[in-house]
């Protein structure tokens, strides 16, 4: 058995053996969403970084500053500024105000149909837009790992998946997170040791080195988002995007309340963005010891510069060393993946199960333990469909849906949830509204964009959001004032701040 | 039934401080992170020569405000930690008491 696969299978049998004794504990539907809402901020924090740190992130940032320079240092940088909104805007008036789900805050704040049925379109496309090029790169990811097929590691994934969250909801989701989030921390704490020791723990040694070999214009920015706009449009998608994606932000429901939300969010910026701002430094580090050509060689879009830096500062090919490394750092990748497709199933399943059959359909007149049963059965079957458009988007340039999830989240999530969290007379026009052309917005602009169409676009940006999300409160504004005054929902409202700024329900 | 509504009132003119007080406080920070941030990726895209000026060794001004950027994210999350529990926390806690007064009385 490969190095690879043995530390593999070891963190298998640990996240089902979680797994198990979560669901041991998972009875209610507040157990099933929520972990009970009794994480503490340290641990809610660590599942935090494990849950936004996909593998773009994991392998990614690495890749892209290994090959790019600087602009992979702005991709490594966004997310962590990102959580700058989460906690000032977010983050404590969602735990004050929600339940379960995005899709709650706005039923509890506008009362009717209309709107929780758009809140529940703006989730399950955001999620599945993710889930999908998760699902596709767990393909390529463990095929090049382990040497298993695409399509087998895609149903491998899933099935892994489906079984943390049918089974251990949100408990066994939170706690293969935190597993995930410590292995990657001490993959990254080990890899940035040996490579301060490389270069005499003179960390500028690697800009010089790296100068040297490829000249200053690698340090600059602009190898690889060409388009200025472009740049502009990345850091907006990631600062107002994250606030808007239902997956990460559904965490602040495991933790007591509005105080243990805030401290979460301070340890995930500590936690995540030394990450972040480690895989910076192993980019360089990647392009002067391992060498441009070679990550290019090994995988076009740079993604295994990180398992192949692991070998180089292991020992090399070939030896026991860089072996145990590049084994290690490929089993925490899939672990990664793992982590993040369960919160995306967790999460849809609560938006289709909780929002749309039990308060949509049956207006909320569903038994508990009938409901934590519907929300299994969903998570399997949203797990089903993730494993086949898995292994339909094979070959499938999927680039673009990564950009379309934060655009759309950053676009007609974000808009929404903040307006209705701060404005009076924002209604269910305004829901729609602005979730109708946010969406839209995001999906026209993306799909006749160079991601999509390459040199045949008719618009210039990768990443549309700097005009999306413009647009995504023009509709939401828009909407409120077409819709008219909705008097009943602004005499509400002062009984609404009060509930989000105290977390206290008054009639 | 008055003196549930006077705690309900009392509540809400609470929770509009609280309001006013956030507001005080996470405008101007807000507008920091924003600035640093957004301002950074508009150097990158139109400024390109002056993001390269080198400014220690080989580490140019661009990865400079990079780091800076780290620093003031983290910095900003402890000064919220601090404001909020100083400041918003005593506000929000009186808030919460009226508001269940009133609810106790009703």
């Amino acid at each position: 058995m490969s190095p690879t696969l043995g530390i593999f299978v070891v963190i298998l049998l640990i996240t089902l053996a979680i797994t198990y004794w979560a669901a041991k504990r998972t009875s209610t539907t507040a157990d099933f969403y929520a972990a009970d809402s009794r994480l503490t901020p340290a641990q809610n924090g660590f599942a935090l970084a494990g849950d936004w740190c996909s593998a773009a992130a994991f392998l990614g940032f690495t890749g892209l500053t290994a090959l790019y320079g600087m602009d992979g240092a702005f991709y490594a940088l966004g997310p962590l500024v990102a959580f700058c909104t989460v906690l000032f805007l977010i983050a404590e008036p969602m735990r004050n105000t929600g339940k379960y789900t995005l899709g709650d805050i706005i039923r509890s704040r506008m009362q009717t149909r209309a709107s929780l049925l758009a809140a529940i379109a703006g989730t399950v496309v955001v999620n599945f837009a993710y889930l999908m090029p998760q699902m596709a790169g767990a393909g390529v990811l463990v095929r090049l790992l382990t040497g298993i097929s695409y399509d087998w590691a895609v149903v491998f994934v899933g099935v892994s998946m489906i079984v943390y969250v049918a089974f251990g909801g949100m408990l066994a989701t939170t706690w293969v997170q935190i597993v995930k989030a410590v292995l990657m921390l001490s993959a990254g704490a080990i890899i940035m040791a040996m490579i301060l020791a490389q270069v005499h723990f003179d960390p500028l040694a690697l800009f010089a080195d790296a100068e040297q070999k490829y000249s200053a214009k690698y340090l600059l920015p602009g190898n690889y988002l060409k388009n200025p706009f472009d740049q502009i449009s990345l850091g907006l998608g990631y600062t107002l995007g994250l606030a808007g994606l239902p997956h990460v932000m559904t965490r602040f429901y495991t933790v007591p309340d509005a105080k243990a939300a805030r401290r979460s969010v301070v340890w995930v910026m500590f936690l995540a963005g030394s990450f972040f701002a480690g895989t910076t430094l192993f980019g360089l580090a990647a392009a002067d010891f391992v060498g441009r050509d070679a990550i290019r060689a090994a995988d076009k879009g740079g993604n295994l510069a990180l398992p192949l830096l692991a070998q180089y500062l292991g020992g090399g090919k070939g030896t026991l060393g860089g072996d145990l490394m590049l084994g290690f750092v490929a089993a925490v990748a899939v672990a990664t993946i793992l982590a993040v497709v369960s919160a995306l199933t967790l999460s849809t399943s609560g938006a289709i199960a909780h929002d749309f059959y039990v308060n949509w359909v049956k207006h909320g007149e569903v038994e508990g333990t009938r409901e934590v049963w519907i929300a299994r059965v969903t998570a399997v079957v949203i797990g089903v469909l993730a494993i086949v458009l898995g292994i339909l988007a094979q070959g499938v340039n999927v680039a673009v849906l990564v950009i379309l999830a934060i655009c759309v989240a950053a676009s007609a999530n974000f808009p929404v949830l903040i307006l209705s969290l701060f404005w009076r007379r924002f209604n269910t026009g305004g829901v729609v509204g602005g979730m109708a052309v946010g969406l839209v917005s995001s999906v026209a602009l993306a799909m006749i964009g160079p991601a999509m169409r390459g040199a045949d676009a008719l618009w210039p940006l990768v990443n549309p959001t700097i005009v999306s999300l413009p647009l995504g409160f023009l509709g939401a504004v828009l909407g409120t004032l077409i819709w008219g005054r909705d008097m009943k929902n602004e005499e509400r409202f002062d009984a609404f701040l009060l509930q989000v700024h105290t977390g206290i329900t008054s009639k | 039934m008055a003196r549930d509504e006077a705690a309900l009132e009392a509540a809400h003119g609470l929770v509009r401080q609280l309001i006013a007080e956030k507001l005080k406080y996470l405008v101007p920070m807000t507008i920091l992170f924003m600035a640093s941030y957004i301002g950074l990726t508009v150097l990158a895209g139109f400024a390109r020569d002056l993001v390269g000026t080198r400014m220690i060794g080989s580490v140019n001004l661009g990865f400079f405000l990079i780091a800076m950027n780290y620093l003031l994210s983290w910095i900003l999350a402890i000064a919220y930690g601090f404001v909020a529990a100083g400041k918003f926390d005593v506000l929000a806690a009186s808030a919460a008491t009226q508001a269940s007064r009133a609810e106790a009385k009703r």
